[in-house]
């Protein structure tokens, strides 16, 4: 299967799925800590999180699947939702819960 | 290294703008970019043009770029 595949079947079987540097336990850069913050502050807890640092195709993979050349990445119901400074945005307006809880 | 000062004109270089500031430590920087092409898109829309214009530096030689994009509308009434 390729990467393509990969992210496609990632994306579609998790309604939330965090592309991240390290794990929620041991984030390995300070803006996919402050995305796991954010997606634990909004009291999910069904979340998928693919740490990019394990698989080098995932993370070279990922970032042109998005057309982002950052991460973490954020996929809400199989939609690209935006990186750490939209994740904030949308977090500090509220917008991030009432997506992440489907209101 | 890396200044806050190339980043702004790497931004200025690639990207119709009205106006761009930059503060950073050498890699993560934090850019407001204020253009007239981030009008009617959302934010998503509005990062992606100027990671378009910035093509491989960002994740690259930018190890990190914060950016709060705003229309030069919004600009003149924050």
């Amino acid at each position: 299967m390729d990467v393509k595949n990969i992210l496609e079947k990632q994306i579609k079987e998790n309604c939330i799925v965090l592309y991240m540097k390290g794990t929620p336990e041991a984030p390995m850069c300070g803006f996919s800590a402050s995305a796991v913050q954010m997606l634990e502050a909004c009291d999910v807890e069904d979340v998928a999180t693919v740490n990019v640092l394990e698989n080098q195709d995932i993370r070279e993979g990922i970032k042109e699947f998005s057309n982002w050349p950052t991460i973490p990445q954020l996929y809400v119901n199989g939609e690209f939702v935006g990186g750490a400074d939209i994740m904030r945005e949308m977090y500090q307006s509220g917008e991030l819960k009432r997506l992440l809880n489907g209101d | 290294m890396l200044t806050p000062e190339m980043v702004k004109t790497y931004i200025e270089e690639s990207l119709t703008c009205e106006h761009v500031e930059v503060t950073g430590d050498g890699q993560h920087f934090e850019a407001v970019i204020v253009s007239e092409l981030f009008r009617g898109k959302t934010m998503l829309k509005q990062h992606q043009v100027v990671y378009d214009a910035l093509g491989d530096k960002v994740g690259g030689e930018i190890h990190a770029l914060s950016m709060k994009t705003v229309t030069p509308d919004q600009w003149k009434a924050s």
